[in-house]
C-alpha cells in the first residue's frame, strides 16, 4: 500500500468509529416510524450531526454524515480518465444492482460521488461495528486495484482485439 | 394554493417546537464581520510569514472565530490553511504535543472544513497527515466533540 | 475476569432496557416487542417465567415498581402498567398516554403511585392511578421540551423530575400530583419554595444529545451522560462539573455508585468507573477492559518492501494476508459485552455503598459486574 492511502484510511477509520454509535430513535415527525434520520428530508435538524469530509486529493474524497440512528457515507473513487470513468461507473452499478447482498450498500450514490453506504442501527446492532468498519476500510482498499487491474485487462483485450483485426491487412 | 397536500402544516403549529440548524446555533450576542475578523488574521500571516508555525497554530486554535459570519470564516479558513500547509510533516507531531483538549477540537474542525473545499483538498495528503498525528495523540476523542459541537469554524 | 461475577446470554438480539424487581428474584427486559421476565437464580442461568406481549412495536424500556407492578413502554405509543396475580401471570393495563409519537423511556418514581414516561412527541407523560375509573390518566409537562426525551429519574422525594434528551438540555421539572403528592415531601428542598406540576426548576445546556439521567437523592446532585462522550454532575448550585470518557465514545448510561463515585458505560462495551478527588471527577478504574496485546495495527499495510520484488509472490502473500488477518480477528480479545451496553442498573447495595452493578447490551447478554 502506497504510502499516502495510509493515513486517508486511517482518518476514514477514526471517522467512522466515532460516527457509528447509533441508537434505536424513532420517527419524531411521523407516528410509529422508525426511519434513517440520515435520509429523510429533515425537520428535526438536532437529530443531524456535523458532516465529515475526508479527502486525500480532489479526485479521492470520503463524505461521511452521521445522525442519531444512522450514518451515511459516500466515497468517490479515483477516475483518472475517461476509461476509469466508465470503468468504475460499471462497478458501483454492478455492486448497487445487488445491494441487498451487501445489506449496507446504498442503490444510488449520493450526487458527485461514486457510491454511498448507509449503516442504521439496525445493522450496528446485528454486526459487530468493528468489523463492519473494517469492511468499508477493506472495500476502499480493494477497490482501487480493482478498477486499475480491470483497465489492464480491458488495455489488452483492446490490443488483442486491435491486432486480430489489423493482421487481415498484413501482407 | 396549487399543491395544498404538499403543505407542512405542522411548520404552522407554535407548539410543534422543531429545532431548525438556526436554532442549534449557541446564541453569540455578536457576530463578527470580515472587518472586524481582519486584525486576527493580519496576526495570522505574520506568524505565518516569519515561519513561526507554532505560534501560529497556538492561535488559531485557541481563538478559533465561531462567532463569525460565512466570508469572515472562510477568509479565516484560509489563513489557517496556509499555515498547515507550509509545516513541516516532521515538526506536526511536535507542535500537535503542545496543545489541550479545547485546541484539539478546534483543530480537528479546521481539518474537516479543510478537506470540503477545493483549496484544502489539493492539500489533502498534509491535512490528512495532521489527522493522522492528531489522531495518536487523543485517539477519537476530538472527533466524537466534533460530531456534537454545533460551533463551527 | 475478576470484574464479572456473572454472565449470561438471555435473547438473540438487542436488550434496551432492563429492571430487577426490589428483593431481584424477577428480572424483565426488553426484547423486540416484547417484555421477557425472568426468575433469578444465586449463580444459575435466568428462567424464563412470563412474556408480556401486548405492544406491537419495539419496546423501548420497562421498570418495576417497589411494589412489583412491572411498567413497559414501546414504540407503538403505548405504555402499559403490567399488575401481577397470584398465579404468576400479569394483568395488563392500557395507560392513557395521551401522545402520538413513540415512547422513549419509563420510570416508577419511589412511592410506587406514580411513573414518568418520556417521548417523541416532546412530551413527559406523568401517569397515576386513579381508583374511580380504574384506569392509568396522565398529565403532559410539554414546555420547554425541544425533542425527543431520551431519559428521565425521578428523584426520592417523588416529586422533583429529572429529564435529558436530544435537544441537549437536561432538565429538571416537578412532577407534584396533588392528591397524591404531599408538600412534606419536598419541604425544606433546596431546589426551591413551591413545585406546582410541570415548573421547570432547573435547566443546564449541554449541546450534544443526553443519553442518561440520574439523579443521587441524598446530595441532592444530577449526573448525565452525553453524546459528546461527557459526563457532567451538577447540583442546585449549577455548579458543573465535567469529565470526559477515557476512549472517547460517548456513554449510554450511568449509575452513582455512592455519594463520591459513579459507573458509566455505552458504546465502548465496558463500563469505566469515575471518582469524585481533589481535582474534581476523573477516571479511576476501567472495568472489564479487554487487554490490549499490543496496539492493534491500524491497517493491514500488507508487506511495503516486499513490493514489486516477484510477481509469482503476490499469491503467496495474499494469503498470508488472509492468514494473518483471520488471525488478528480471533487473536483480539473481547470485553464480555460485544455491542454496545445500553443500560446499568444497580444490584447489590451495602453500607448506601453499591457492590454490584447490572448491565444489558444491544448483544442480548446480562452481566453482573464486580466493583
Amino acid at each position: 500500500m502506497s504510502q499516502s492511502l495510509r493515513p486517508y484510511l486511517t482518518a476514514v477509520r477514526f471517522s467512522l468509529q466515532a460516527a457509528l454509535n447509533l441508537s434505536n430513535f424513532s420517527s419524531q415527525e411521523v407516528e410509529r416510524h422508525n426511519r434513517p434520520e440520515v435520509e429523510v428530508g429533515n425537520t428535526s435538524a438536532e437529530l443531524l450531526l456535523q458532516p465529515m469530509h475526508i479527502a486525500r486529493n480532489e479526485h479521492e474524497q470520503v463524505l461521511i454524515e452521521p445522525s442519531v440512528n444512522s450514518v451515511r457515507m459516500s466515497i468517490k473513487v479515483k477516475q483518472a480518465d475517461e476509461i476509469e470513468q466508465i470503468l468504475v461507473h460499471k462497478f458501483t452499478n454492478f455492486l448497487e444492482q445487488r445491494a441487498e447482498n451487501f445489506y449496507v450498500l446504498r442503490r444510488v450514490p449520493v450526487p458527485g460521488y461514486s457510491i454511498s453506504f448507509l449503516i442504521t442501527n439496525k445493522h450496528t446492532e446485528t454486526m459487530i461495528t468493528e468489523k463492519l468498519i473494517e469492511f468499508i476500510i477493506d472495500f476502499m482498499e480493494e477497490v482501487d486495484k480493482e478498477i486499475s487491474e480491470m483497465k489492464l485487462f480491458l488495455n489488452a483485450r483492446a490490443r488483442f482485439a486491435a491486432e486480430a483485426y489489423l493482421e487481415q491487412f498484413v501482407y | 394554493m396549487e399543491d395544498w397536500r404538499r403543505i407542512d402544516i405542522d411548520a404552522y403549529d407554535p407548539e410543534s417546537g422543531r429545532l431548525t440548524v438556526d436554532d442549534l446555533k449557541p446564541p453569540y450576542p455578536h457576530i463578527l464581520t470580515l472587518q472586524e475578523l481582519q486584525p486576527a488574521i493580519q496576526q495570522l500571516r505574520s506568524y505565518t510569514s516569519s515561519g513561526d508555525f507554532s505560534a501560529a497554530v497556538q492561535l488559531i486554535t485557541s481563538e478559533p472565530p465561531y462567532d463569525a459570519d460565512e466570508q469572515a470564516k472562510s477568509q479565516y479558513l484560509t489563513g489557517v490553511l496556509e499555515v498547515l500547509t507550509q509545516v513541516r510533516q516532521a515538526d506536526i507531531a511536535n507542535i500537535i504535543k503542545q496543545l489541550d483538549r479545547k485546541q484539539q477540537d478546534a483543530l480537528i474542525k479546521y481539518l474537516y472544513k479543510g478537506m470540503s473545499i477545493p483549496e484544502g483538498q489539493k492539500h489533502g495528503g498534509i491535512l490528512l497527515a495532521w489527522f493522522e498525528k492528531l489522531t495518536q495523540v487523543a485517539g477519537v476523542n476530538p472527533i466524537v466533540h466534533y460530531l456534537s459541537d454545533r460551533r463551527t469554524v | 475476569m475478576s470484574d464479572i461475577a456473572a454472565q449470561f446470554k438471555l435473547v438473540k438480539g438487542p436488550i434496551y432496557s432492563h429492571c430487577f424487581n426490589q428483593d431481584r428474584s424477577l428480572l424483565a427486559i426488553t426484547y423486540d416487542t416484547d417484555c421477557y421476565v425472568y426468575k433469578v437464580f444465586a449463580s444459575k442461568q435466568p428462567q424464563l417465567v412470563a412474556v408480556l406481549p401486548d405492544h406491537d412495536k419495539t419496546v423501548t424500556a420497562v421498570d418495576i415498581s417497589v411494589h412489583g407492578r412491572i411498567v413497559t413502554c414501546s414504540q407503538d405509543r403505548n405504555a402499559i402498567v403490567w399488575e401481577p396475580l397470584s398465579n404468576g401471570t400479569y394483568k395488563p393495563t392500557l395507560v392513557l398516554l395521551r401522545i402520538n409519537r413513540a415512547a422513549t423511556t419509563v420510570s416508577w418514581a419511589s412511592t410506587g403511585y406514580k411513573f414518568a414516561v418520556g417521548s417523541s412527541a416532546r412530551i413527559i407523560a406523568v401517569c397515576y392511578y386513579e381508583q374511580d375509573n380504574d384506569w392509568w390518566v396522565s398529565k403532559h409537562i410539554k414546555k420547554p421540551i425541544k425533542s425527543t426525551i431520551n431519559a428521565l429519574s425521578w428523584h426520592s422525594n417523588s416529586v422533583l423530575l429529572a429529564c435529558g434528551g436530544t435537544d441537549g438540555y437536561a432538565r429538571v421539572f416537578s412532577g407534584f400530583i396533588k392528591g397524591l403528592d404531599t408538600k412534606e415531601q419536598v419541604a425544606g428542598s433546596p431546589w426551591g419554595e413551591k413545585f406546582p406540576f410541570g415548573s421547570l426548576v432547573r435547566e443546564w445546556y449541554q449541546g450534544a444529545w443526553i443519553h442518561d439521567i440520574q439523579w443521587r437523592s441524598s446530595i441532592d446532585r444530577v449526573a448525565f451522560v452525553a453524546h459528546d462522550g461527557s459526563l457532567t454532575i451538577t447540583d442546585y448550585t449549577d455548579d458543573i462539573i465535567t469529565a470526559d470518557s477515557p476512549e472517547g465514545l460517548p456513554f449510554n448510561s450511568l449509575c452513582w455508585i455512592n455519594d463520591h463515585e459513579i459507573l458509566a458505560a455505552g458504546f465502548s462495551n465496558h463500563p469505566v468507573l469515575f471518582s469524585e478527588g481533589s481535582k474534581g471527577w476523573e477516571v479511576s478504574k476501567i472495568l472489564d477492559r479487554p487487554p490490549k496485546a499490543n496496539e492493534k495495527p491500524l491497517l493491514s499495510t500488507g508487506n511495503d518492501d516486499e513490493e514489486g520484488t516477484n510477481f509469482g509472490m503476490s499469491a503467496l502473500r495474499k494469503f498470508k494476508e488472509l492468514d494473518l488477518k483471520g488471525k488478528v480477528s480471533q487473536q483480539e480479545e473481547k470485553s464480555t459485552h460485544e455491542n454496545s451496553i445500553t443500560e446499568l442498573a444497580p444490584y447489590a447495595e451495602s453500607n448506601n455503598n453499591i457492590t454490584q452493578v447490572s448491565s444489558v447490551a444491544l448483544d442480548g447478554k446480562l452481566v453482573i459486574y464486580q466493583l
